[in-house]
């Protein structure tokens, strides 16, 4: 239910945010925000900071050279974005930080099971896929030609789809085998 | 490609909101439908696979690298519907758990990157029927690319015709698709390409396997 309730706060203030253009009511909101992390805002923030600089740099440059080429002023649009995209940013960690995903999906079964299991797979498949990158690396004292590159792209790309097809058929006769799919099984 | 929140109006995104969410509705249907049981662990194993597949880089000319875009070897192998609901679930997955992307922009990036360019890959390669030569599937996916970045460029562009303030600035993305078109599709056509030789290469590697089996 907390988490939930975490979720909904969460989607409704992005939206919110989103109708909000007036940098000093962004700056007010996003001074709001940092306090009330407390001693986790640092760190929220430096997170948020990361994931949003390079969009935020780049379009923020690119906008200062064409209004300083036009001479006309670029301080609103500037602040307006990074103030909103950094406070947004810094919601969703904070979100991130305090929500269990799977458990803000209890009320659905079957999403939160696909959840649970679609996790379950990615740490599997993201392991494998280390295995293959690090293989291929102690294979290669040199940096290897590009076409060597390419191939062991496709390669771990093939072991990936190879995989995930047994993996399905297993997960499945698993399920099977201990009752999910039967009508009385208590999900 | 993805494009992170605070950038889209809330015209452009409840209005891609309001066109995906009966797609996934629909999706999940035929999902539903075809696998039955099967279908939870199945779509699962599916979500897995492209949030890895999107983790692969694909190298490019001058020691740099790009992500795979995964789409078109998913539609390929599993079927337009199957691909765009694990597509969209792996952006839902990536705004929620990593921050990457925006949950706003979610619908848009779904919408041209799942299902637009999915059905252009579906669309090209049923054109050229039981074609067997590797441009059969290095264009269709490379279409597929381009067809999607030339979407996400779109509604990029179109955000400053959404709203600006009474002194003219704007109130969201601010170029016009006279820059975005070129700034998002010139380069993805290189990486479309590459994509589409990556994904043929891996369908002869499983034909080889299951050939092989």
């Amino acid at each position: 239910m907390r988490d939930r309730a975490i979720l909904l706060c969460w989607l409704s203030a992005v939206v919110v945010i989103t109708f909000v253009h007036e940098p000093r009511a962004l700056g007010g909101l996003l001074l709001i925000a940092l306090v009330a992390q407390g001693g986790s805002a640092p760190k929220i923030a430096l997170r948020a900071l990361v994931a949003v600089a390079l969009v935020n740099l780049t379009v923020s440059i690119a906008f200062i050279v064409s209004a300083w080429l036009s001479g006309s002023d670029w301080m609103t649009f500037v602040l307006r974005l990074n103030l909103r995209v950094f406070l947004l940013a810094l919601l969703t960690f904070w979100m991130i930080r305090h929500v269990d995903l799977a458990r803000a999906a209890a009320p659905w079964p079957s999403l939160q099971f696909l959840i649970v299991l679609a996790l379950g797979q990615i740490r599997t498949f993201t392991s494998l896929l280390a295995d293959y990158r690090m293989a291929f690396s102690s294979r290669s004292p040199t940096r290897p030609p590009l076409r060597t590159r390419f191939g062991s792209a496709g390669r771990q790309a093939s072991a990936m789809l190879d995989k995930a097809e047994r993996q399905s058929e297993e997960l499945n006769q698993g399920m099977r085998a201990r009752g999910f799919f039967d009508r009385e099984f208590p999900q | 490609m993805h494009i992170p929140d605070g950038l889209i109006a809330p015209q452009a995104y409840l209005a891609a909101a309001a066109i995906a969410v009966p797609c996934w509705a629909y999706a999940v249907k035929r999902v539903s439908s075809a696998l039955d049981e099967r279908a939870i662990p199945r779509l699962a194993v599916l979500t897995a696979l492209a949030f890895v597949l999107s983790t692969i880089m694909l190298p490019l000319p001058g020691g740099t690298s790009a992500h795979l875009y995964g789409m078109g070897l998913l539609v390929l192998v599993f079927g337009l519907w199957p691909a765009f609901l694990a597509f969209s679930l792996v952006l839902a997955l990536q705004a929620l758990l990593l921050g990457a992307g925006g949950i706003t922009a979610l619908p848009v990036n779904a919408l041209t990157m799942g299902l637009a360019g999915g059905a252009v890959v579906v669309g090209a390669r049923s054109l050229l029927g039981a074609n067997t030569a590797a441009w059969a599937t290095v264009f269709p996916v490379w279409l597929g690319v381009v067809v999607a970045a030339t979407g996400l460029a779109l509604v990029l562009g179109a955000q400053p015709l959404l709203g600006s303030d009474t002194d003219g600035q704007p109130l969201f993305f601010p170029f016009g698709p006279a820059v975005t078109l070129p700034v998002i599709v010139l380069p993805h056509m290189v990486i479309g390409l590459l994509e589409g030789i990556l994904t043929w290469m891996v369908l002869g590697v499983l034909q080889a396997r299951r050939a092989a089996a």
